[in-house]
């Protein structure tokens, strides 16, 4: 049965052929006046990323690369590129929706030549999936658009239930009707249209198992919340989702994840985008997002850091990095001592190492105790933290991680109680704004 | 106990080389054939090419006997020919020659033939029957003869002339020995091979008992130039040459007899020397005594500023001979050859010649180049171990730093030539080792190894070059393709991609310095395949 695109769809699709075919002609122009062909493409490297502290948000930086098709050893990733934007333009033209993986099929072919010295030898356009993927980047960042915009589509992975009515392809759906089951955000989130919305927030969940606890038990109707699950490390659908919807309908975000330094980090990502993929965080970041939890001193409350900057030395260490950190209002635990030695799990090297990255090492010098411990992130002792991370709430309630090595995953809260989790601890730290932003 | 009695006797020298003929390389039947091929062809090219005439020599071997392994070999020449008065002693007195002058040629001892003939009478009994005739003869001569070896004198079996009907000059020789060709016969073709490789102005025909016809034709127009008779060098000279010089000649004086006899003696010098020796330049040069004849030659080596030796009894090869001889050998992908300038040893004057080949045909060197030794245009084969060329290129030269690595198709040819050549034995096989003409050798093969480095790394330049240009061009299809796919409809898509392929083939052999054909030729070979 031949389904006919929708109108959004093909809307898409002219505008993605008219980007690579403009792009396209200008290196034909090029060859036509005898110049050796280039591609001037924004470097995707770590020193090429950059934290716009003003737009709160991870950015591709100025450095280009210039990829000459006559340069020994660009040509090969030149002619991939090429290869690439051809099957994608193919397939645009075609009205079909690949995968990066068919995309990887479609383009791998051998090239059978005869070497100036005879030989006759045969090399694949490409061997790994790796490569075509990352030629598929090249593309993105050359032509500045996301690669659902080339309509490849991806797994999905993130799901959506609330007051929410949207058209998708040529179909209106009412995504408060979903039952036990939610809506599967498409890999081409820019596709839909948000018909009717009726919530005063978003929820994003991390956690697959308590976005579903939390559906059946009707939080989202009741807190008039849209309530998102991105299944773990978010994909760039679900982001995309998200930061269009806060976007259009100027609802609050509020993420829920792990307590541990996983759980910050996938916040940060749904925040200011991913250190990876830099360049789509202009579409794909959502700055405005807040962190709701849990949160360490949701665990502990803040007794073990006010004993931690007690100490006038790790008070100055710590005041330095972050000023303000020893004055933070207050906060008791939600978890008594018994349900702390249930629920916490230790906290493993990766986890420190991690939480090193996040806030620098100098907080961890201060906040461990155990001198073995402190040996085992010595050697990440160069590090100073992302700059997202450096605010007085989070020196503190990494610190707590740090001193208490512990972490707690959101599960654990909703095994407290479900009607815990919904109607005392989510709505209790909304009401009187005891998150991070 | 008894006391042995001691008999005394003189041997003549052909009893004397009789005896003992593996000394001139008559060690066994398989030498043997080898030794008389050489000896006969070397007495011929002697005839012709130290005359300006361009050698044509034919060398036929024959079964000579159903049932013994004997052969009969012949080598004819277009040479000088030789006087018929001449003839019997040329080839039946050992110890007599032309070549006892100051000028270089192959043959120097006066022995060669008659060991040859002597060989002959010892397995087959057979004389030797000689062919010849001078230009301006009327007639060609014929004769047949052994030697006696108590003698050392010739007999004469049979002799002859008839007319002549045409101005044929030259000298044919044949003779019947016992041999072992089956086993000389590699050898043979490898001397003869080794021949033509420096000669090229010369046309050669063997014929083999097989009926095989081995020809090396001429293949360059030019010739070496002749060598002239020269005077003796005084630092050359010695007492026994000193002796009969002063017996035999006519001169007057003694101060007369040095400056007619020698080069580089003028009348001042020649006053110098005898004045050092504490002679009287009038005295009459048979009148000195003993010891002032000794007193002379100390004199006249010690003396130093002498010019040196003169090179114009010397015929190198030149240059360009030894190019085209080894480009007919090995179709290099590189030769270069140089003539250095004559030097000296003791008052001998000598002329190191060096080529090179490397590539196309050229033997692989293991370890080291592949040598051809030379002397005064005979190729050495035995020995090489211990010749001093050999010596050379394997310890006087890193052969590293002119960009060569081994195993490697290069070739050294060394060609020595000097009136007096310090070869280590009679069989004229290893050259000595003589520190001024072993630097020579040093100097010219850095010379010629020099010119291939720097042919060589032109040559990976441009390979590199080639590879760089070939990684870019393999991929010109698919990056056409791509762009055509894009760019145009189906109905001119083929001929956008076509036209796009070319226009990037230009731009990369530009960018490359690589030839458009040969990148086009890759091209091509994507499209053949697709
Ligand atoms: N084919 C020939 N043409 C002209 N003359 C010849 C020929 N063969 C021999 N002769 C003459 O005979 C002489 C003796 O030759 P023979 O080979 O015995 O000695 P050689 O060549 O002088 O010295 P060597 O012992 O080094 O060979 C030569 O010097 C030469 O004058
Ligand atoms: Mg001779």
């Amino acid at each position: 049965m031949i389904t006919m695109p929708s109108q959004a769809d093909l809307a898409a699709r002219n505008k993605a052929l008219d980007l690579i075919k403009s792009s396209m002609k200008s290196l034909v122009e090029q060859i036509n006046e005898g110049e050796k062909p280039v591609l001037v493409i924004p470097k995707r490297t770590l020193s090429n990323t950059i934290y716009d502290l003003r737009r709160k948000m991870l950015l591709l930086g100025p450095e280009v690369q210039h990829r000459s098709f006559t340069d020994v050893n660009e040509a090969k990733k030149f002619m991939q590129t090429l290869l690439m934007a051809s099957i994608i333009f193919d397939a645009l033209r075609n009205n079909e929706y690949p995968t990066i993986r068919d995309l990887y099929y479609r383009g791998k072919h051998s090239i059978s030549y005869r070497t100036v010295d005879g030989k006759r030898i045969n090399e694949n356009t490409w061997e790994e999936q790796r490569e075509s993927d990352s030629v598929i980047r090249d593309l993105e960042v050359f032509l500045s658009v996301l690669r659902e915009d080339l309509l490849i589509l991806s797994k999905e992975k993130g799901k959506v239930v609330g007051n929410l009515v949207i058209r998708s392809g040529d179909d209106t759906i009412d995504l408060s009707k979903m039952g036990h089951g939610a809506y599967a955000i498409e890999p081409t989130p820019d596709l839909i249209e948000f018909v009717d919305v009726d919530a005063e927030y978003i929820l994003v969940v991390e956690k697959d198992a308590v976005f579903q606890q939390l559906h059946r038990y009707g939080f989202w109707r009741k807190y008039k919340a849209i309530l998102v699950t991105s299944a773990g490390q978010p994909d760039r659908a679900t982001r995309r989702f998200v930061r269009r919807l806060s976007d259009e309908y100027k609802l609050p975000v509020y993420i829920l994840a792990d307590s541990d330094p996983y759980g910050f980090y996938i916040y940060s990502v749904f925040k200011a985008g991913s250190i990876t993929l830099s360049y789509e965080s202009e579409r794909l970041a959502t700055p405005s997002a807040k962190f709701i939890g849990v949160m360490m001193t949701d665990i502990f409350g803040d007794s073990v850091f006010r004993k931690i900057v007690k100490d006038k030395d790790s008070r100055k260490i710590l005041e330095e990095i972050t000023p303000g950190v020893s004055e933070l209002k207050p906060k008791s635990p939600y978890l008594d001592e018994s349900e702390r030695s249930n629920f916490i799990i230790k906290a493993k090297t990766k986890d420190l190492e991690r939480a090193v990255e996040l806030v620098g090492y100098k907080v961890a010098e201060v906040c461990i105790e155990d001198k073995e411990v402190k040996n085992k992130v010595k050697k990440k002792e160069g590090l100073t933290g992302y700059p997202w991370f450096s605010t007085p709430e989070w020196t503190r309630e990494i610190c707590i991680f740090f001193n208490t090595l512990s972490k707690l995953e959101i599960e654990a809260m909703a095994s407290k109680g479900l009607k815990f989790l919904a109607d005392k601890y989510i709505p209790e730290k909304l009401s009187v704004g005891d998150w991070i932003d | 106990m008894s006391e042995l009695r001691e008999v005394y006797r003189a041997v003549s020298p052909a009893e004397f080389f009789y005896k003992y003929r593996e000394i001139a390389g008559f060690a066994n039947p398989v030498r043997a054939v080898y030794q008389t091929i050489r000896e006969l062809v070397e007495n011929a090219l002697d005839a012709t090419d130290v005359h300006g005439i361009p050698p044509d020599v034919k060398i036929t071997v024959r079964k000579a006997d159903e049932t013994q392994d004997f052969y009969q070999i012949t080598v004819e020449d277009n040479g000088i020919g030789i006087p018929p008065n001449i003839v019997p002693n040329a080839f039946g007195k050992v110890l007599f020659s032309s070549k006892y002058v100051l000028r270089q040629s192959r043959g120097m001892y006066g022995l060669g033939v008659k060991m040859v003939v002597l060989y002959a009478q010892l397995t087959t009994g057979r004389p030797v029957e000689i062919i010849t005739s001078k230009s301006g003869y009327k007639r060609i001569y014929y004769f047949k003869l052994r030697i006696d070896v108590n003698k050392n004198e010739p007999v004469v079996i049979e002799a002859g002339s008839w007319r002549k009907t045409r101005d044929w000059h030259g000298t044919i020789v044949s003779v019947t020995i016992e041999g072992d060709w089956n086993r000389a016969k590699s050898r043979v073709l490898e001397y003869l091979y080794r021949t033509a490789v420096v000669l090229p102005y010369a046309n050669i025909v063997m014929v083999t008992p097989e009926n095989e016809i081995v020809y090396y034709p001429r293949i360059v127009n030019i010739m070496p130039k002749p060598p002239v008779e020269t005077k003796p060098h005084p630092q050359g000279t010695d007492l026994e040459f000193m002796n009969s010089l002063v017996k035999n000649t006519d001169f007057k004086t003694i101060e007369e007899l040095l400056v007619k006899s020698f080069q580089s003696i003028g009348d001042v010098t020649a006053k110098q020397i005898l004045q050092t020796a504490g002679i009287d330049p009038n005295k009459k040069p048979s009148e000195l005594s003993d010891n002032e004849l000794l007193s002379l030659i100390n004199a006249m080596k010690t003396y130093d500023k002498y010019k040196p030796p003169s090179s114009r009894a010397l015929s190198p090869l030149g240059e360009e001979i030894i190019k085209a001889g080894l480009k007919r050998a090995f179709n290099p992908e590189y030769v270069d050859a140089v003539s250095r300038r004559p030097g000296a040893y003791s008052g001998h004057p000598f002329i190191v010649e060096v080529g090179i080949a490397y590539g196309g045909n050229t033997p692989i060197g293991e370890d080291k180049p592949v040598v051809l030794r030379y002397a005064n245009k005979i190729p050495l084969l035995y020995d090489e171990a211990t010749d001093v060329i050999s010596e050379v290129v394997k310890e006087d030269i890193n052969w590293e730093n002119y960009m060569i690595s081994f195993p490697a198709p290069l070739l050294i040819l060394v060609h020595i030539c000097s009136t007096k050549i310090p070869f280590k034995g009679v069989g004229k096989e290893s050259i000595a080792d003589i520190p001024e003409i072993r630097r020579e050798i040093k100097l010219g093969i850095m010379e010629v190894t020099r010119g291939l480095k720097q042919f060589l790394s032109k040559k990976i330049r441009e390979e590199e070059a080639k590879r760089k240009a070939e990684a870019v061009a393999k991929y010109i299809p698919e990056v056409a393709k791509s762009l055509a796919v894009i760019l145009a409809d189906e109905s001119n898509l083929n001929a956008l991609r076509k036209e796009i392929i070319s226009k990037l083939t230009t731009i990369v052999a530009r960018k490359t310095g690589v030839s458009f054909d040969l990148l086009h030729g890759i091209v091509k070979s994507i499209e053949a395949e697709a």
